[in-house]
């Protein structure tokens, strides 16, 4: 499953639309296969902040660990906010090009 | 054709009372434009002076005095978010504005970062608690390249102090908000992006003035540590400037 992230707005910093944003999309993961991957696609996004990642990125690592991968992006603030979450939580994203 | 506003609009977006303005537009600071109708004549403004008023105010000084203020009002209309909506709202102008300008690439979404973490986290800490006003006062001019935001919330100290109760100071509440990751999830969630915006200012030789209570510090790109002081004034929540 691929998840575009654009689909939930270009501006993504709060953390109350991040839970919004995760409350919504939790019934479609009902869908994935025991062995299929989650890719996580920031093309579109314009800005991603830790508190709207910490909502909706960090339950979805939390949850598929090693089958969640994200698109490798030249986004600073999208680098720079996974780069937080990975600290914050001491996990290390997979990326995929 | 430009826009007019007549002048109960154009007091509401100044944040100004119609006398005022009536009194501006005597001493000549901001001209209306006389419109007859029937017996009567009124004033209309340009809307576009207006804007360019609100632009040439000093939006530092003006979120200082606002949350400083002992009879607080609301902010100017124009600046003021008085919910998250409202916010995230004006967020998205900012980064429209800054992505029409190729000057600002590539930190752009750096910059709407940090103003989205300092706001939102104002929200997000004072939701039904606001002691007075609530929401935002959200300023920015790209001229001048800096950002302004300020609330009248509870402060660092007092929010914080729920997930860290042995807080006792501004200074130390200020410190652990920008330097420390505060893993417990209860009572409140910590975002812990005031450390982000701190690593984003040190990379990018931006600057940021922040001040919760009488705890300030000043950081700019090279800094090795955040030097934080205790000044005379006071502000009840937070205040920040973001230089670029």
């Amino acid at each position: 499953m691929v998840i575009q992230l654009k689909k939930f707005g270009t501006t993504l910093t709060s953390r109350s639309f991040g839970q919004e944003a995760f409350s919504a999309f939790k019934p479609s993961l009902q869908d994935v296969a025991d062995d299929e991957s989650i890719i996580v696609d920031f093309n579109g996004v314009n800005t991603f902040s830790p508190s709207w990642g910490d909502e909706f990125i960090s339950p979805l690592m939390e949850i598929y660990k090693e089958r969640f991968l994200i698109k490798k992006t030249k986004n600073p603030s999208v680098i720079e906010t996974l780069l937080l979450l990975e600290e914050i939580h001491g996990f290390s994203f997979n990326y995929i090009d | 054709m430009d826009k007019l506003l007549n002048i109960t609009q154009a007091s509401e977006m100044l944040g100004i009372s119609p006398d005022t303005l009536r009194r501006w537009d005597e001493k000549g600071k901001i001209k209306s434009i006389r419109i007859k109708r029937g017996e009567y004549e009124y004033r209309y403004y340009n809307q576009d002076e207006i804007s360019q008023l609100l632009i040439d105010k000093d939006i530092f000084k003006t979120a200082k005095d606002w949350a400083a203020s002992l009879e607080p009002d609301s902010p100017l209309s124009f600046y003021y978010c008085p919910n998250v909506s409202v916010f995230n709202g004006r967020l998205t102008k900012l980064e429209t504005a800054l992505m029409k300008n190729s000057k600002f690439f590539p930190v752009s979404s750096l910059l709407v970062l940090m103003a989205g973490e300092i706001g939102n986290n104002s929200f997000d800490h004072n939701l039904g608690n606001w002691p007075d006003v609530p929401g935002v006062y959200f300023a920015y001019n790209l001229n001048k390249r800096v950002i302004v935001l300020a609330d009248r919330g509870q402060g660092i100290l007092k929010t914080l102090s729920r997930a860290k109760p042995d807080l006792v100071s501004h200074e130390e509440a200020l410190k652990t908000a920008f330097t420390e990751f505060i893993s417990g999830r209860i009572p409140e969630k910590r975002g812990n992006g005031l450390k982000l915006v701190k690593r984003i200012i040190l990379k990018h030789n931006f600057k940021l003035y922040f001040q919760t209570g009488n705890a300030f510090f000043n950081l700019k790109g090279g800094d090795t540590e955040l030097d934080i002081k205790t000044g005379k004034e006071y502000y009840q929540g937070c205040i920040a400037k973001i230089e670029f």
